[in-house]
């Protein structure tokens, strides 16, 4: 398949790309890199201050768990964002060389996967300092993280190509992420805190608000999130990025016509 | 090996621009009746035949679909109809600076814009003692690009671009760039890559001289079509006459 040769042919130059764009965005600032650490370490500070002081949350782990969430959620909801904008903003290069666009988003991926890594890095600490205690089911943080780029990539591919055409489309998808960032539940255990049957269809029928109760389930709490979801999902997420890979390729050339 | 001959083939090309606008939700909520679609034809049923190792000049004035045609040639707009086949060879728009990152050094951005233009890290490793030499900026090599002059800038994109060699070029207006001294040795070295004779070039250009150098045959289009195809002498006499 086209799309496969395309990754492996633009392999190279995704890695590359992403890298320099990761040096670029620090390489003026005092601290350097000491930002990718400091960054998601100080958010993590005040949303644990103000949802566990102000707000008396109460999970076990509070601190960890919201930064279990915050992770993820920062990747996709950074990611996605990103995406609508994306094919306006590389303007000079696609005007000139034709790349297969989904490219773009790759180097997206790499750029805040990179940052993603860190904030793992640091959960790992924070596990240690809290002595979790580990079963096997830590392994399961893989295919979850799977789960998550294959959703991310997913969304990335249709709404960079509805960006291009739609101009209001940057305004609906804030708004939108706004409500999913609230329902996801990234300071509040969505299952826990919803009325009975809510709760658990909010977990089923919003992927994000799953793949964080699975991160949380399987690094913290020694559990196994629902194996039969998770399936599911990654079907729908395969699905939907196909059909996002087969759009792009389909209408990508007339991208350079629009912006 | 008959159709080995040719390296560019364009047959009844046709490239529009349709129904691409972008649109906001606003507007096409409170416009319910159906606006028509602006079509704007650029390019209307062109074909022509590039040899291996010619060099085509295209000239036409303002508007008349000579970048559109080109932009079709390196892939980057499909055509609406008609066919483009290169046989294979590898091409690309002489395009500058593509993909840099201003605040990274000269010697990163020449790989990352090779690598956007398609050539792989070793190649563009075996390349880059020759891209830094020519491009003579010294110490300004390993020095961000943001702090660069115009120059200094246009000197290492032009390098790049023409170093990393496809077997057909696309060139949008002959480029020069630099002082006089660096303007001289770009255009001997175009003058170089377009002589080769292996190399297939296509040059846009409005200027007559340049093309009646270097040209072996002229595109004339006009409002989107051949007017008139041939040998140089000829067709830039007629269009020259046009031009008055």
């Amino acid at each position: 398949m086209r799309f496969f040769s395309d990754t492996k042919k633009y392999a190279g130059y995704v890695v590359r790309a992403a890298k320099s764009q990761l040096k670029a965005e620090v390489a003026n600032s005092y601290l350097n890199w000491v930002w990718w650490i400091l960054d998601p370490l100080c958010f993590m500070l005040i949303y644990a201050f103000i949802f566990g002081v102000v707000f008396d949350g109460r999970e076990p782990y509070f601190a960890a768990f919201i930064f279990v969430g915050l992770t993820a959620w920062n990747f996709f909801n950074k990611c996605v964002i990103g995406s609508v904008k994306m094919v306006k903003k590389n303007k000079a290069i696609i005007d000139k060389v034709y790349i297969p666009k989904f490219v773009l988003a790759y180097t997206r991926m790499g750029v805040d996967g990179f940052k993603m890594l860190i904030s793992f890095g640091i959960i790992i600490c924070m596990m240690a300092v809290y002595r979790v205690e580990l079963t096997w089911n830590v392994l399961l943080v893989i295919p979850l993280l799977l789960l998550l780029l294959i959703i991310t990539f997913a969304g990335m591919t249709i709404l960079m190509h509805l960006g291009v055409f739609v101009e209001d489309m940057s305004n609906i998808v804030t708004i939108l992420f706004r409500l999913l960032f609230y329902v996801t539940g990234i300071f509040y255990s969505v299952y826990k805190r919803l009325p009975a049957p809510y709760g658990i269809w909010a977990l089923r029928l919003n992927p994000m608000a799953f793949i964080l109760d699975g991160l949380r389930k399987c690094l913290l709490y020694g559990q196994t999130p629902d194996m039969r979801i998770f399936a599911i999902w990654l079907v729908i997420g395969c699905l939907v990025a196909a059909l996002g890979v087969k759009i792009i390729y389909r209408y990508e050339n007339g991208y350079a016509k629009v912006v | 090996m008959d159709n080995q001959k040719y390296a560019i083939e364009v047959k009844d090309l046709h490239i529009s621009y349709r129904c691409l606008k972008s649109f906001s939700v606003k507007k096409s909520f409170f416009k319910l009746k159906k606006s028509k679609p602006e079509i704007y034809e650029a390019v209307r049923g062109v074909s022509f035949n590039v040899k291996k190792g010619d060099i085509l000049g295209i000239v036409g004035k303002n508007g008349s679909g000579k970048s559109t045609l080109l932009r079709a040639l390196a892939g980057i707009f499909s055509p609406d109809s008609g066919e483009i086949d290169l046989h294979g060879y590898t091409v690309s728009l002489l395009a500058i600076g593509v993909g840099f990152q201003r605040a990274l050094s000269g010697r990163e951005n020449i790989y990352l814009s090779g690598m956007l233009l398609g050539f792989s890290e070793e190649q563009i490793r075996e390349k880059i003692d020759e891209i830094i030499s020519f491009a003579g900026l010294g110490k300004f090599i390993d020095m961000p690009v943001q702090t660069y002059s115009s120059g200094m800038y246009s000197k290492l994109a032009f390098s790049i671009t023409a170093i990393l060699e496809t077997d057909i070029m696309l060139i949008d207006e002959v480029l020069s760039v630099g002082d006089a001294r660096f303007k001289k040795k770009s255009y001997k070295k175009m003058k170089d890559l377009i002589m080769d004779e292996d190399r297939t070039v296509i040059i846009v250009s409005h200027n007559s001289d340049t093309i009646r150098n270097l040209c072996t045959s002229v595109l004339w289009l006009h409002e989107g079509e051949v007017r008139m195809m041939g040998d140089t002498g000829e067709v830039m006499d007629a269009y020259e006459e046009f031009m008055q």
